[in-house]
């Protein structure tokens, strides 16, 4: 069903193709940011003249206008669908941006529970980004005015915006991370933002979707690397920290404030549960942002896996004992072993920075990492562990902290990846969101996973469009009266092709009115003449043209009527006018205004009535006419129209020839668009040369 | 005891739409076995009996049968019905239905069980049966279009909006294109908790199965209504009363905590309010993490200022009859269930309270016929109401040595035992006192009482009789049974000490492995003490008179669609065919005649077990558009719709699908068709803009001097004879007249 293939090769199909609206079969994705790299996710897609983006997310390591995904290459008003799969910043931080400042006018949808955090993310963005006003990409005010624009959907809640359909299930990545899937016309994409396997201690593992997508759209965050077992990673994790606070140090755990960062906390706060031992070592959590969004947390508790909803049943598992909030370094009062978890994730700034710089000569002290690292922080500098490492104020100084990298971070790994994959048997699969070298090589074990089936594997760069097409078959459903039988091959069906979104109906058009919200009407039309002459006169004019004319007796007023051709009445009225009746269509329309021409001459003619003999017109005659007519039209249409053999004509343009069968109306030609085009001018000329037939 | 009647509405929702389902083939008979003529009385203790006769007699060759069980509100009208059908008929189909209503319709079944095991020997399920019918309950979405897979391939159900209770669910069951839709009690109205019903946006389904239950009724404004309601509490409570809302477990009470919690946060009341249920507190618990389930103000609120709706600030909420009596005496608001009075926390309250003109009891939804309720709400109301209080009270001394004998006895004699019991049982049912000494039910081996015996004990609580002038001499002395409260209370609630249940039976194991951890944490305390408690118990009643001298109210505040609504909705949706449920006769023939004339011509109101056939009598197969014959259709689009006229051959592709080729010869000639729907007032502003001077002048449309437009038959009478609009154009030979006629044929295609 589906021919895949980057530019060339699409370019040359186009050529083979006759069909001209091969351009609605057109698919595009274009990746305008996270092609080839970790960051600013937003992917572009259309089809049929339906577009929807993926995702609006900045990269984390630039700053300003300069962290957008490259929004230049589209334009924002064509977009009917925005979809948010979480409330990450690299997912979902450009959106007041692309709301406000661009002319997008489409809508934009998410989850409850990204709704409710990507507010306080946000703004939370907005405060601690200390970027001059010029470079500020959206204020407080662009925050809030988005929020009136983003609407909500539940997961496998379907949704159908202009023709798209879309729902979303379960990703895993963080609360409210959604996979979405998008319906249109029959194709459909997936399109997975960050997604994760496995279930951890509060999020359920991502689903795997009912129906197997044309398009899978996929991270490929972790290419081929593979997730130690989770509780082997917990348990060095926990080791890692109880030896460093055992012997006097301070652990710091950067970490992005929301989404993983709940999950270790969990991790902690069961660990000094169990260990007594620790009691005495402060476990501060320094982000005022995640206190706000406990309310959230423990909300949606729904959209969270089964453990912690029962947890959750005897108490808020959020509450936590052992954990205490932390404002600002200077509230914090270090003397002895403490374990801090600080934002951001990547050192660049704030909290997690201020402590990192205070504490890295220490080598009792200890910097956990707990998830992906994005490429350009100071984060991903220090896992290769350089002699020294440069501060803030712009001083070196060595590092002698043990850092250790312990991946928490909810993504795919590869074994995840293929499984899904592999269940899933999309034909086609486009990687987004992983850097080059990874998704380079997660394509190529791709590609010799799927060796025996056709699965096309592209990895497109940002602004780089992969073209597919789809023929899609078009089925329609007929309906009612038109489908009492069903047809057999040869017979033909005539009726009323109805299209709403991508669904068709045919039906008869006495039946639009059951099946559709289209009402049909019947306008009757009754004009009146001046005419003072006989009636007859008229009569007799009328039998002359029409071949049926009726006489009859009006049985209300007794006045002589004529039906003419069975649809039009001519009524005597009075002494001085007639009236003419007849339900519009074309037909009873032309019939009517040549009764009044008739009237109107006869009314200025009335004396000169003569009954003549009807001249006789062979049909010979006749159809000699028709063919100097035939011929004259399709020159004015064609130009070189010659006499050929058997009374053919061969008609050339532009060096292909076409010989029409005057009779039949066959065309024979090399050129399957002349010959169509042909035959059709034949068809219609025809028509337009022959005598209407009356039983229409 | 009341012959019973032949309605029955606890699986209404259970069985019309289940057995759409279950034939795959296009939608098919419907077995419709709710409201006969009179208001169909719910799930309350006699009726429980009849019930259990008619379940009997109608379930039992149907429950087999059934293919999916949707459910879609979380009361028990609509889901009571299920841990019996489960337990006792068989009914073993895949049940469906939406997170809230799986939730909310758990709390409310065992609120529902404990108040009735408080007060009668009530054994038609246990709470284990309800664990397990709800435990495999598959929950949905709103708008989640689910495939149903197996045996009903290519249905796919999706649940949407009601209105009415949280979570509440209009059903869509598509099957090829074509729909019928299941929409009983859905509100349009947009409520504090909830948003209004999409059933709007169905447009001609197949078949719509509603109900006519409100189709005699109006509502006055809802601003006006809550004003009443709040002046009316306000009152009472100024004078020192006690106001009491006999509610449901966990729908409509919502709305009303939600009404009286921003009073009271407005106004900076102190007056207390309890709500007092077996359930209230998980019930709060668990609403208030169902906040994507309700109305977009509440989502609205709670992501701009992370407030939960609620997180109650001046409810107060008890599982215990003891902490109501506990706090100080004074002026305060009970909502406590059950809403009939028959039984439960509300059944109490009611008895002390009602003889207080102080007082207020504030009904705040129609009692079911037959009820305590639906008494008091009679109009003028009984001076004096007959009631029975009945209490569990454990055995004790020789009652228990004969309850121990009598068990020894039933297990040395299974044989004998049927005979005796009924034997017994029917000497007990003669006398008027105390019951007979085997009724210990807890006990899930103890299930031999035959329904047959049941029902004629079930004489003995029959309990309310409306006696306006003379007290029966029983009642001369009323008194209330006094029983000790001898358990101690703590900072978490009762003490319980395990010993106390893990040395009596093995049975308290069983059942709570189907709760299921979670559940079981979710029951409340007060709750769980009750499952636990297995020790003999007995239940005794006294019948007393009480004079009602508080106020009585009552309130629309069941959150339905008023008649005049339901007839504008219905109008709108235009089904094909039409079936009505669950309504009084005279209501359901109301809404029927309305809808014959005003909507379809095929309307329904089925009786109790009458079957009815709608299947489509539609003809449709399917053919493929050949790209050949696409590009030569030019669509028109007309709103949402795009159109075109097709003549085409019928030839076959190569997996034998019909399709559709372009036709060889030219095509024939057809009727012309005018499509489009013209409103003359449109037309109006149409020619104006046109600069041709045009008036309406005795229903006609006066376009320019002489030509006259008018419009015979109405298009919004869907389904109506008159359904193709008729347009008459009449003028002189003019030139104007053709010029209109232009104008005219503009506002229409003709393909």
């Amino acid at each position: 069903m589906a021919s895949t293939g980057q530019s060339l090769t699409s370019l040359k199909k186009r050529e083979a193709t006759t069909a001209n609206n091969r351009d609605g079969d057109q698919l595009i994705i274009t990746p305008l940011g996270a092609g080839n790299e970790v960051g600013r996710s937003c992917v572009y897609m259309s089809y049929k003249g339906k577009t929807v983006l993926f995702d609006c997310g900045i990269h984390p390591a630039y700053s300003g206008m300069a962290a957008l995904p490259y929004f230049d290459e589209i334009d924002p008003s064509t977009i009917d669908v925005l979809l948010i799969t979480h409330f990450h910043l690299d997912h979902a931080a450009s959106l007041p941006y692309f709301l406000e400042k661009t002319t997008f006018k489409g809508r934009v949808f998410m989850t409850h529970a990204t709704k409710a955090i990507y507010k306080l993310l946000l703004s939370d963005y907005v405060k601690v980004s200390k970027v001059s006003v010029e470079d500020m990409l959206f204020t407080e005010q662009d925050i809030n005015n988005s929020m009136e624009r983003i609407e909500v959907i539940d997961f496998h809640q379907t949704l159908e915006v202009n023709g798209i359909r879309f729902w979303c299930y379960t990703a895993g990545h963080v609360l409210g991370a959604a996979m979405f899937m998008v319906d249109i016309a029959g194709v459909r994409v997936l399109y997975t933002g960050d997604y994760s396997r496995e279930e951890d201690r509060h999020l359920r593992a991502a689903e795997l979707p009912q129906f197997s997508p044309d398009i899978c759209i996929i991270e490929s965050t972790y290419g081929v690397q593979l997730h130690q077992p989770r509780h082997i990673r917990e348990k060095r994790f926990t080791d890692a920290i109880h030896s460093t606070v055992s012997q006097g140090g301070r652990v710091l755990i950067p970490a992005f404030a929301l989404g993983r960062a709940q999950e270790l906390l969990l991790i902690l706060e069961e660990y000094w549960s169990n260990h007594r031992e620790l009691e005495n070592v402060p476990i501060y959590y320094a982000s005022p942002l995640a206190k706000r969004c406990m309310a959230v947390y423990q909300t949606y508790i729904n959209s969270m896996n089964e453990r912690i909803r029962s947890q959750y049943a005897n108490s808020n598992p959020f509450e936590f004992k052992h954990i205490s909030p932390l404002k600002s370094i200077e509230n914090f009062n270090d003397v002895g072993p403490s374990v801090v978890m600080a934002s951001p994730g990547g050192l660049q700034s704030g909290l997690s920075r201020q402590l990192f710089d205070r504490w890295c000569s220490d080598k009792r002290n200890a910097c956990v990492i707990p998830g992906y690292v994005v490429e350009g922080t100071p984060a991903k500098t220090i896992i290769n562990e350089p002699k020294e490492v440069t501060l803030t104020n712009g001083l070196t100084a060595p590092l002698n902290m043990q850092v250790h990298y312990i991946s928490f971070s909810a993504h795919a790994d590869y074994a995840q990846t293929s499984t899904f994959l592999k269940e899933l048997m999309p034909p086609n699969i486009i990687l987004v969101h992983g850097e080059a070298n990874e998704m380079g090589r997660l394509k190529q074990k791709l590609v010799s996973l799927f060796a025996d089936r056709n699965t096309k594997i592209i990895t497109p760069k940002n602004c780089q469009s992969v073209e597919m097409y789809f023929t899609s078959e078009k089925m329609a459903k007929t309906i009612g009266k038109l489908a009492e039988k069903v047809p057999e091959v040869g017979e033909t069906v005539s009726g009323l092709l109805v299209k709403k979104g991508f669904t068709y109906q045919i039906m008869a058009p006495d039946d639009l009115r059951v099946f559709s919200q289209l009402s049909t009407a019947n306008v009757t039309q009754r004009i009146t003449i001046p005419y003072s002459g006989a009636f007859a006169v008229i009569k007799h004019r009328l039998k002359q043209i029409y071949e049926s004319v009726e006489s009859s007796t009006d049985e209300e007023s007794g006045v002589p009527t004529l039906r003419v051709h069975g649809q039009v009445t001519v009524k005597q009225e009075s002494e001085n006018h007639i009236s003419l009746h007849w339900t519009a269509d074309p037909i009873s329309d032309m019939v009517s205004d040549s009764i009044v021409a008739l009237v109107l001459n006869a009314n200025r003619e009335m004396s000169k009535v003569v009954v003549e003999s009807e001249p006789v017109v062979s049909e010979e005659e006749d159809a000699r006419k028709a063919e100097k007519i035939v011929h004259a039209l399709l020159v004015s249409l064609f130009g070189d129209v010659k006499f050929g053999e058997n009374g053919k004509l061969v008609i050339s343009v532009d060096g292909n020839i076409a010989h029409l069968d005057k009779q039949s109306g066959d065309v024979e030609s090399e050129n399957e668009g002349l010959k169509e085009r042909v035959r059709m001018a034949f068809q219609r000329i025809r028509s337009a040369v022959r005598p209407i037939p009356l039983s229409a | 005891m009341k012959t019973p009647s032949p309605t029955w509405s606890p699986s209404t929702a259970l069985t019309s739409s289940s057995t759409a389902v279950g034939t795959t083939t296009l939608m098919p008979l419907f077995w419709s076995p709710s409201p006969g003529p009179t208001t169909p009385p719910p799930f309350y203790l006699r009726n429980v009996y009849h019930f259990k006769f008619l379940l009997k007699r109608a379930l039992t060759w149907v429950a087999p049968t059934v293919d999916a069980v949707l459910l879609s509100h979380s009361d028990t009208l609509h889901l009571g019905a299920l841990p019996y059908a489960m337990k006792k008929l068989g009914l073993s189909a895949p049940v469906f239905a939406t997170e809230p209503v799986y939730r909310l319709g758990l709390l409310t079944m065992y609120d529902h069980y404990l108040s009735r095991k408080q007060v009668s020997e009530f054994d038609l399920f246990t709470l284990d049966d309800i664990d397990s019918a709800f435990q495999n309950i598959t929950r949905l979405t709103y708008s989640q279009n689910y495939h149903i897979s197996g045996k009903g391939e290519g249905i796919v159900i999706a649940p949407h909006v009601a209105g009415h209770l949280l979570g509440g669910t209009v059903w869509k069951i598509t099957k090829d294109g074509e729909d019928v839709i299941y929409a009983v009690d859905f509100n349009h109205r947009k409520e504090r908790h909830l948003n209004g019903t999409v059933l709007e946006s169905f447009v001609r389904p197949a078949v719509l199965i509603t109900d006519a239950y409100n189709a005699l009724n109006n509502q006055p404004s809802r601003r006006q209504r809550d004003q009443e309601f709040l002046d009316a509490i306000m009152k009472t409570l100024r004078a020192d009363g006690n106001v009491l809302l006999p509610v449901d477990t966990a729908g409509r009470v919502l709305e009303l905590i939600l009404i009286l919690e921003q009073f009271w946060e407005q106004h900076k009341l102190a007056y207390p309010i309890f709500f007092l249920t077996y359930v209230s507190s998980s019930t709060i618990d668990y609403v208030k993490s169902f906040l994507e389930w309700m109305s977009d103000s509440i989502a609205k609120s709670f992501e701009h200022t992370r407030d939960n709706a609620f997180l109650l600030r001046h409810v107060k909420l008890l599982i215990n009859k003891s902490d109501l009596e506990s706090v100080p005496d004074g002026p305060k608001v009970v909502l406590a269930s059950m809403g009939s009075l028959e039984a439960g926390f509300s059944h109490d309250i009611f008895v002390e309270w009602v003889s207080d003109t102080k007082n207020l009891i504030l009904f705040s939804e129609r009692g079911q016929f037959g009820t305590l309720a639906r008494m008091l709400q009679a109009d003028p109301p009984p001076k004096a109401v007959k009631v029975t209080m009945s209490k569990r009270v454990p055995l004790v001394g020789e009652e228990l040595a004969a309850y121990e004998e009598e068990q020894n006895r039933i297990k040395k004699e299974e044989a004998l035992k049927a005979s005796l019991i009924k034997e017994e049982e029917s000497k007990a049912s003669l006398r008027t006192e105390l019951p007979v000494n085997d009724q210990m039910v807890l006990d899930a081996n103890n299930t031999h009482s035959s329904s047959n015996a049941i029902g004629q004990r079930s004489e003995a609580f029959r309990d309310v009789l409306i006696d306006g002038f003379l007290p029966p001499s029983t009642s001369v002395a009323p008194m209330f049974p006094f029983y000790d409260c001898s358990s101690e209370w703590d900072d978490f609630g009762e003490v319980i000490n395990p010993d106390d249940y893990v040395t009596k039976d093995v049975n308290i194991d069983q059942m709570l492995m189907p709760v299921d951890g979670e559940l079981a944490g979710k029951l409340d305390e007060g709750s769980v003490s009750l499952i636990l408690d297995t020790t003999p118990s007995k239940v005794v009643s006294t019948e007393l008179t009480v004079q009602v001298k508080c106020s009585l109210i009552y309130m629309d505040f069941e959150g339905r669609s008023d008649g005049r609504s339901i007839k504008s909705i219905l109008a709108h949706v235009a089904p094909l065919k039409l079936v009505l449920v669950h309504g009084s006769a005279e209501a359901t023939e109301h809404l029927k005649q309305h809808c014959l004339q005003h909507v379809c011509p095929h309307v329904y109101a089925p009786q109790i077990e009458e079957t009815i056939d709608v299947t489509s009598d539609l003809c449709a197969y399917k053919v493929q558009l050949s790209e050949k014959l696409m590009s030569n259709v030019l669509f028109k689009k007309l709103g949402e719709y795009e159109i075109a006229w097709v003549d085409a051959e019928v030839g076959k592709t190569q997996n034998g699908m019909l399709s559709l080729l372009p036709l060889s010869s030219p095509a024939p000639p057809h009727k012309t068709v005018l499509v489009g729907d013209i409103k003359m007032a449109d037309f109006k502003q149409f020619l104006a803009s046109k600069g041709v001077q045009v008036e309406f002048a005795g229903g006609a449309l006066r376009c320019g001097e002489y030509v006259t437009l008018r419009k015979v038959g109405d298009a919004s009478q869907k389904g109506g004879s008159a359904a193709i609009q008729q347009i008459i154009l009449e003028g002189p030979l003019t030139e104007e007249y053709y010029k209109i006629r232009e104008y005219l044929y503009s506002q229409f295609y003709a393909p």
